[in-house]
């Protein structure tokens, strides 16, 4: 009797800091910003009205912060699709084939994500640079004297798309890695009985590779839609600050710009809060779609 | 057996002693408290920390009080936090209303800020004229320091920078071209400079809009209704006068360098934009007189040397403007020493704090004596003695251009509503009408509407 009481107590006793931790650092915020977006204040004094969930009607009202949500699920979209599919291919090729220097292209491939924002955002700067950046100075070479250098940031039809190819050649590298590991269990004599069978190199890759390997990716997706909601924000707050006229604008980076620019503090917790259910819907939602039976080995 | 169980207690106390290792803070403790100690926290930004050092030595020499001196990159993410808990709030803040982080505006809309009317009053320290009369006139009647408009002074005036178009002087005396008077002669200009592959104009971000747009107020409405449209009065804002500041400016967006909006997009890019006059592609950029201290190590083309003029007039016997852009000092309402904070403010404006702050900072004091201690000599990147070029900017009003101070009225903020900011509807939307993705149409009407939702309130 005494020990199943002390077994209880020590149990509770180990979880007790962590359960301590994640309640005020993760479970208090988040209430604490659904408190907040139901008021109107500055963000520094006391003064604070309570107006209920005018907030989050006049949102929904808001041009910027529609156009700031359309950008960030095309960022969402775009950046995923692609890295994952150009990880997955890399991968692919790189586990298949005898490549010399496997190893090696495994480095230059993870080095990108080591990077911070900060020093990605200084490269991609210098790259897309209108005047003599990498790019320009590349076409340059084939193009006339008078030909007008391309705006990678300045025109505000492609800056999302110059803005999601720093984000890809950040993601690559580590997605790559992550299925490179997984795909190497695969027993290579499934793909020997395949080749016998008269399967060509393509459809063993989607008949063999990818259901074996379609787990990982479920899981590595739900958390890279996630962490491209916050990348995304940080990104476009160095390289565009939000882009010519807010083209660029990401919804985190207008909740900052509305908490800390605009002093309106509960309009950002309303904005906070909208992102906050998004997020979990959408995690939702992936991760129904992509269910499929686990296969045996 | 022991010696382990006590080596090992020993290592795990060493490793919980490490958690300890993140706490302690930056600044440095007040070893004595002889007489009061004054906190002033502030801005190390253009004009760097060598004034607010001098000057802070020589207040604490003359008082016995002892001065604890703050100055960031980023203050205003470092002062939020201090704000929002109301403890150890500083006596005193150096940060400008408009400044990055948005905490000197949000201050003001909640009213945390002291009253100072009574400073006006005062002594300047050390001598026997009061603070009212050594004060350039005009500065303290802003909406950048009476913001209310209530006639009540809250933020005090520190520095006197008159904002302008800057250019290469040497290459327009190579070309034999004449500074335009006018807009007219400005449009002859950009269509001249075009043949020879040189822009007319460029700008380092759109909030460097904030001065010029006012003079360009000032010239084409006047001064009178200037005043007006700072306290967001809908009907000066839907007059043609108003409407051909946006046209002036639409025009201007064409004779644009094209990589202007990709530079003041990216992040601290701006000082590119400020390199094509350096470099002779582009001709004017607005600006303050920081900008050649700013590029003083920038590589630049041939024979260059700095000019700068007033806006050219909108018709020949019209009025040329120059906006005069102004930092401000102000202490917090719950700062603790309010009355070593004052004192300190009137000493600011003393002969002896405003040479110190010109010679060691460059930044010259809104008072009636300081531009005349800017040295006429000062040593260039290899040590030679060269003129002072801010001698220069300072003699702008001399030469018949009229002075008009940038700020609006302050006004409690919508939500979702940004109309000033360097990426506001205001100044934000020229990147988009120098892109030619937004008509100058477009651009005044949104103008109109928020203006019109703020004078509701």
């Amino acid at each position: 009797m005494n020990k199943k009481k002390q077994k209880r107590n020590f149990v509770l006793i180990c979880l007790a800091p962590a359960v301590i931790l994640f309640t005020v650092f993760m479970i208090y915020p988040t209430i604490n910003v659904f408190l907040m977006s139901t008021l109107k204040w500055g963000g520094l004094s006391g003064n604070k009205t309570f107006i209920g969930f005018a907030n989050f009607i006049s949102l929904f009202k808001d041009m910027n912060f529609i156009r700031s949500c359309q950008n960030t699920i095309f960022l969402i979209a775009i950046v995923t699709i692609v890295t994952l599919a150009l990880a997955i291919i890399f991968a692919s090729i790189l586990v298949r084939e005898k490549i010399k220097g496997q190893n090696f292209f495994r480095v230059i491939f993870y080095i990108p994500n080591i990077l911070s924002v900060v020093v990605i955002s200084a490269i991609f700067t210098a790259i897309y640079d209108p005047a003599s950046g990498l790019i320009n100075g590349f076409i340059s070479l084939f193009k006339p004297e008078n030909w007008e250098t391309i705006k990678f940031i300045g025109n505000e039809s492609i800056v999302i798309y110059s803005v999601a190819g720093a984000l890809i050649w950040q993601a690559i590298g580590y997605y790559m890695v992550m299925y490179m590991a997984s795909m190497s269990s695969i027993p290579e004599h499934l793909y020997e009985a395949a080749s016998l069978e008269g399967a060509g190199k393509l459809q063993q890759f989607f008949s063999i590779t990818l259901p074996l390997v379609w787990d990982n990716i479920r899981t590595t997706l739900t958390f890279f839609i996630i962490s491209t909601i916050n990348l995304s924000f940080l990104m476009t707050k160095i390289l565009t600050t939000g882009g010519p006229n807010g083209a660029s604008e990401t919804v985190l980076g207008y909740l900052y710009n509305q908490a800390y620019t605009n002093s309106s503090y509960g309009y950002a917790m309303a904005i906070g809060a909208v992102v906050f259910i998004f997020s979990f819907i959408l995690s939702a939602v992936v991760n129904k779609a992509t269910e499929r039976e686990v296969l045996e080995r | 057996m022991k010696m382990k169980k006590v080596l090992s207690l020993g290592l795990s106390v060493l490793m919980c002693a490490t958690l300890l290792a993140g706490c302690g803070s930056d600044k440095n403790e007040a070893t004595s408290a002889e007489g009061k100690t004054l906190k002033i926290a502030g801005l190390n930004g253009g004009y760097g920390t060598a004034g607010w050092e001098a000057v802070v030595k020589a207040f604490e020499e003359k008082t016995g009080a002892k001065v604890e001196l703050q100055l960031e990159k980023n203050i205003a993410d470092v002062l939020r936090p201090v704000i929002t808990s109301g403890k150890d709030v500083p006596d005193l803040i150096y940060l400008s209303v408009g400044s990055e982080g948005g905490l000197v505006d949000t201050m003001i809309q909640e009213k945390a800020i002291t009253e100072i009317t009574d400073v006006l009053d005062m002594k300047v320290y050390g001598e026997d004229i009061k603070v009212k009369d050594k004060l350039i006139p005009g500065f303290t009647s802003s909406f950048s320091t009476s913001p209310y408009g209530d006639g009540k002074l809250y933020l005090a005036p520190f520095t006197y920078d008159p904002c302008g178009l800057f250019y290469n002087a040497g290459l327009f005396k190579e070309k034999g071209w004449k500074v335009p008077t006018t807009w007219d002669e400005m449009w002859e200009l950009g269509d001249k400079a075009k043949k020879e592959g040189i822009s007319l104009f460029t700008y380092p971000t759109t909030g460097y809009f904030d001065a010029f747009f006012s003079a360009l107020l000032n010239e084409t409405a006047g001064p009178d209704a200037y005043k007006k449209a700072m306290e967001y009065d809908v009907d000066t804002w839907k007059s043609a006068d108003v409407k051909k500041a946006f046209e002036i400016v639409g025009k201007l967006a064409k004779y644009t360098h094209p990589d202007t909006v990709t530079n003041a997009t990216t992040d601290k890019a701006f000082t590119k934009n400020q390199q094509l006059i350096l470099d002779n592609k582009a001709l004017f950029c607005p600006n303050g007189t920081w900008l050649p201290t700013e590029m003083a190590k920038a590589p630049r083309a041939d024979g260059f040397s700095w000019g700068f003029t007033a806006l050219p007039k909108v018709t020949a016997d019209g009025d040329s403007y120059s906006s005069t852009f102004s930092e401000q000092v102000y202490i917090p309402s719950k700062a603790k020493e309010v009355d070593l904070a004052k004192t300190f403010i009137t000493f600011i404006y003393s002969d002896e704090a405003a040479k110190l702050f010109v010679e060691k900072a460059g930044t010259v004091l809104p008072t009636t004596t300081a531009s005349g201690f800017i040295p006429e000599k000062v040593k260039d990147e290899s040590g030679k003695e060269i003129d002072n070029e801010k001698k220069l900017f300072y003699s702008i009003y001399d030469n018949g251009a009229k002075s008009d101070i940038v700020g609006f009225k302050a006004v409690e903020a919508i939500p979702g509503v940004t109309l000033l900011t360097d990426k506001g509807i205001l100044y934000g939307s020229v990147n988009a009408v120098v892109n030619g993705t937004m008509s100058v149409d477009e651009w005044y009407n949104q103008v109109v509407e928020a203006v019109g939702k703020y004078a509701e309130k």
